[in-house]
């Protein structure tokens, strides 16, 4: 990949990627080989860009698709897919942020289902209910609904009332 | 007061340290864990030892007086791999960026064909596989006479009364018909079981994704 385009089409959205891949990962390590693969996938699929969509939009779709189906190594070095990690407690960073209530946030989103992260991101980002379903593929009708159970469940993990 | 999650989420990145990309060396070179890529890497793998072998096994065959026998290998294995092949171009048109329904739909479909078309194959490969070999002993030729030719000489004998259809005795015929039918009941449930032990729970996942995302389309 040239340093180039890192630079001008990856780096400006790295936020994304950092925001999304943090979903998905428990560890520094982990988090690291996310980011790394977004960015080649992105860098690897870039033909398949069309002007239809924003740059940032179609830099999300990448994103969560490659988190969504990464294959990752496990200490056995046996490889299970997507999050299908170690539990939480074994590996979990909760250091990530310098903020003590992100860090807790993130950590009451990595115990969503992978779909449900997805969409609390999307949210969070300040995604319309059209944005998110174009992103995930699903009807704009249900984002709000599911939006809402999502809160309510991470106030409930936030709560200590689910572990 | 208590702070909502979109308070949380906003103030949280008012800094943007924790925002900085991690460093990356040498990304291109890196080896790639996206599972799209480890099937892809996995299939070239996998067709270019087939084909490498199935040369290597027929110029082998020519010395050890078994051509027939390698020649029915090989048309086999060459059909596998120009199937694969094609399954292969399939896998890498998956578009990355479309939504993620239609990703992981897309890979979805790919994964259940590849087993559906490898499971057929199986089904018919080990059979035929068999029958190679006996047809390989039958026409190994030593001594100027088939092997097979001499084989039922011996038996005829022995057993003089035994009935042969074309030159090969009804009891043999039967046996090899009967070996051929196990092995194509079991090729496909053996490729099956192969199959979910290295990629059972990615299908699970997959599946569960799958579940979830059309529980929001409806």
């Amino acid at each position: 990949m040239s340093n180039d385009f890192y630079n001008t089409s990856i780096l400006p959205f790295a936020g994304i990627i950092i925001k999304l891949c943090r979903a998905y990962t428990n560890s520094q390590e982990d988090f690291e080989d996310y980011y790394q693969e977004v960015c080649l996938q992105i860098w690897r699929s870039k033909e398949n860009f069309r002007d239809e969509s924003e740059w940032s939009t179609w830099v999300y779709r990448i994103s969560l698709n490659v988190c969504l189906t990464l294959l990752k190594k496990k200490k056995n070095n046996t490889q299970h897919f997507v999050s299908d990690v170690l539990p939480a407690e074994e590996t979990e960073d909760n250091c990530a942020f310098s903020d003590e209530s992100l860090n807790l946030l993130y950590a009451a989103i990595r115990k969503l289902s992978e779909i449900d992260r997805a969409v609390i991101m999307l949210y969070l980002e300040e995604k319309s209910q059209q944005e998110i379903a174009d992103i995930i593929g699903t009807n704009p009708n249900n984002i709000g609904v599911r939006v809402q159970r999502i809160k309510m469940k991470l106030k409930k993990i936030l709560d200590g009332k689910i572990d | 007061m208590e702070k909502s999650i979109e308070n949380i989420w906003k103030e949280g990145f008012l800094k943007n340290d924790d925002l900085t990309a991690p460093k990356i060396n040498n990304l291109y070179n890196q080896k790639s864990i996206h599972i799209i890529d480890k099937f892809r890497r996995m299939f070239r793998i996998n067709l270019i030892s087939i084909v490498a072998g199935a040369f290597i096994f027929l110029i082998v065959s020519w010395f050890l007086h078994i051509p027939v026998m390698v020649a029915m290998f090989f048309v086999t294995l060459m059909v596998l791999v120009f199937i694969n092949k094609s399954l292969l171009n399939e896998l890498e048109k998956i578009d990355k960026g479309q939504n993620s329904y239609q990703y992981l739909k897309d890979f979805s479909q790919w994964i259940k064909k590849q087993i559906a078309i490898n499971q057929r194959i199986a089904t018919f490969m080990y059979p035929v596989f068999f029958m190679s070999f006996i047809l390989g002993l039958w026409f190994n030729n030593a001594k100027d006479v088939y092997l097979g030719e001499r084989l039922v000489k011996e038996i005829l004998h022995v057993f003089p009364e035994t009935y042969l259809v074309f030159g090969v005795p009804l009891i043999g015929i039967v046996i090899a018909g009967l070996i051929m039918a196990v092995l194509a009941w079991y090729g496909g449930r053996i490729y099956l079981w192969d199959l979910n032990i290295i990629y059972g729970s990615v299908l699970k996942k997959l599946d569960e994704l799958l579940i979830d995302l059309e529980s929001l389309r409806s």
